[in-house]
This record gives C-alpha cells, sequence and structure tokens, in this order.
C-alpha cells in the first residue's frame, strides 16, 4: 500500500485452517513495525496477552517480529490458532 | 460441596456479562447459571474490533444491546427469544479446570451434547468451541481462565432469525448478505428447526442434567449473593457499560 509520511499500511484477513479468522493491520516504516494490531474470533489465554504482543513488536523487523511471535506463543495458550497463523497472517499483511 | 445453580431470567447485555465475570472472580466452588437477554444483544469476542463486526447504527435503530466479552471467539447475535445461554464456573482447583483450554472445551460442551441427547437429538463436539447436530452449528462457547478459576459461557439456539442477525453482524462481502442469510441453515440449525417442541424451562432443565452429568456434581438451587451483585453493579458501571471497554479494539 502507498506510503502516508512514510508509513506504510497493511492489512491481511487470514482463515485458519479450521476456521478461526485473524485480521491483522499493520503500519511500519522501510518495514520497520510502528504499530500492529490483531484483531478475530481465535483463543489466547491470557486475552490481555494480545496488548503486550502488539507493544513486543513495535521497532522489530519482519525477522525479529517472526521470533518474537514464537517467543510470545510459548508463554501463552491458544486455542484455535498457533504461531504459525499469526505469522503468516503477519507476513500476508507486510506484503501488501 | 453441590453446584450452584442460577436460572436466572431476561436481563440486558452488561449486567449478564458483568455477572458472569462477578460470578467468576467471587467464586467458591463450581456455578451454574442459565439466562437470556433483554434486549436482544450482539456480543463480540475480546479480540475483535467492534466496529469491523457490528452496523452499530443499526444496532441502535433496532434497540439491541452491543457488548464486547471478557472471553474471546466471535461475534454472537442473542435474540430474546431466540436462544438459551448458560455459564459454568469451575475454581482453578477443580479436576476439569486443570485441562488445557482444548481440553476443558470439549469436556465443558459435552454438557450441551448430554443435554441435547436428552432433548432426544444426537448432537456431537465439533471444532475448537462447538456442538453440532448432523453437521450443522447449534451451540457455540467461549472461555476465559483466570487466576480465580475458569468460565465458560454459550448458547444453545432454540430459534434463528438470520436476516435479523445478517442486519446487525457485518458481512465481508456486501454483495453476500442475501446468499448468506439464504444459505445460513446449511450451517446452523436451531431447536426449533429440528421439529423439538420444548419450552425454554425443559431446555434449562436439560442443560441442567448435561452439565451435572458430564461434571459429576449435584446442583443446589441458589441466587447470587449480595457481595456478587455489588461487583456486577460495579463491573456494570466502569467496564461492561463503558465506551472505554466496548471500543478498546
Amino acid at each position: 500500500m502507498e506510503a502516508v509520511n512514510g508509513i506504510s499500511e497493511g492489512k491481511a484477513d487470514y482463515k485458519v485452517p479450521g476456521g478461526k479468522l485473524i485480521r491483522v493491520r499493520v503500519w511500519h516504516r522501510n518495514g520497520i513495525i510502528e504499530k500492529v494490531r490483531f484483531h478475530g474470533d481465535f483463543f489466547i489465554h491470557p486475552e490481555e496477552a494480545i496488548e503486550e504482543l502488539e507493544n513486543g513488536l513495535v521497532g522489530k523487523d519482519m525477522s525479529g517480529a517472526e521470533s518474537f511471535i514464537d517467543t510470545f506463543f510459548e508463554r501463552i495458550e491458544s486455542a484455535g490458532v498457533g504461531p504459525e497463523d499469526f505469522k503468516r497472517s503477519f507476513f500476508l499483511a507486510m506484503k501488501e | 460441596m453441590a453446584m450452584r445453580l442460577i436460572r436466572d431470567t431476561h436481563h440486558p447485555a452488561a449486567y449478564n456479562m458483568a455477572l458472569d465475570e462477578a460470578l467468576l472472580r467471587l467464586n467458591d466452588g463450581p456455578v451454574f447459571r442459565t439466562y437470556s437477554w433483554e434486549p436482544s444483544a450482539v456480543s463480540i469476542g475480546y479480540f475483535q474490533s467492534i466496529e469491523e463486526e457490528v452496523d452499530l447504527e443499526m444496532a441502535e435503530s433496532m434497540g439491541v444491546d452491543v457488548i464486547r466479552r471478557i472471553t474471546g471467539g466471535g461475534a454472537v447475535f442473542h435474540d430474546r427469544d431466540g436462544e438459551v445461554t448458560y455459564s459454568v464456573i469451575l475454581p482453578s482447583g477443580h479436576e476439569a479446570a486443570r485441562n488445557s483450554a482444548k481440553e476443558s472445551y470439549e469436556v465443558l460442551c459435552g454438557g450441551i451434547v448430554e443435554a441435547l441427547g436428552i432433548l432426544g437429538i444426537d448432537a456431537s463436539f465439533a471444532g475448537i468451541n462447538d456442538v453440532v447436530v448432523g453437521g450443522k452449528k447449534i451451540s457455540g462457547s467461549a472461555q476465559t481462565r483466570k487466576k480465580w478459576g475458569v468460565l465458560q459461557h454459550g448458547t444453545l439456539l432454540y430459534d434463528l432469525r438470520p436476516e435479523v442477525m445478517f442486519s446487525l453482524l457485518k458481512v465481508p462481502d456486501e454483495k453476500m448478505r442475501d446468499k448468506m442469510i439464504k444459505n445460513i441453515y446449511e450451517r446452523v440449525t436451531s431447536l426449533k428447526h429440528l421439529g423439538l417442541n420444548a419450552s425454554r424451562k425443559d431446555v434449562e432443565d436439560a442443560l441442567v442434567e448435561g452439565f451435572s452429568n458430564v461434571l459429576g456434581e449435584k446442583m443446589k438451587p441458589s441466587e447470587p449473593t449480595k457481595d456478587e451483585l455489588a461487583l456486577a453493579d460495579e463491573l456494570m458501571g466502569e467496564k461492561y457499560g463503558s465506551r472505554e471497554w466496548n471500543f478498546r479494539r
């Protein structure tokens, strides 16, 4: 997507095998994440951890983000989605 | 200790969600509650964007409550007379609460499968958090796991008004709306569509028996305590009735 003030915005709706939906919106400057939001009908426990994930991705590039998502999923419990789904949806949004 | 049974009636969305959370926070043992919604409401999952999921203008014009749940999962239209809603609270030490989320969905949704069996309907657990009859969804549930224990709430569809549901819930593509309404009976069913002529009380009785059986707990009729109602009142004002909570994502 075209950059405004140097910030590009990407979004993706990713249907996880099994049916859950991850909707990602990401704002980045030359591939460095400024803000990201994950919405959807998945389950993560504790729920509040999603904000730690979103905040923790700020300042990272694609490769740093993928490692962060892997580490994040080691310490939370999820149902219907896993780290590969989040990485896939994030990749699609960044590449838009 | 017997499981507390709270047979509740119709309430606004903020009260329903606030009381579920209050029962979870203050529990000193397992609780089972049945309830419904007045006015009808749309609840969205914890991770959803309210603006992406709900036509807020339509909800306001129809007098439908819109609320964010403490639990994940998808957006649900809670039709006043179209469903029986349940919640189950298990303290953190309870055997069924020690399971993983995936395992406990199967155990707890087993209560709904059992209830449908009591009503003469052959149902099964499907996916992560659904119960299906003949491959069609009849019940969805969502749970949260906190330091106080596990709360799972969910619905059992009694009747279905797809045209109302899809006027409130946003669809991915407007051109698909009519098709989605027309085709919903390929994916979803309800007790009425299965030809079951049971009263709401019959359905609630079956749920009580079903959950009692799968959890191995006797149910004892109870009411929310003064402390639970006070906490629910506080949560209604500060959380579930607030724009900050409902629009937080």
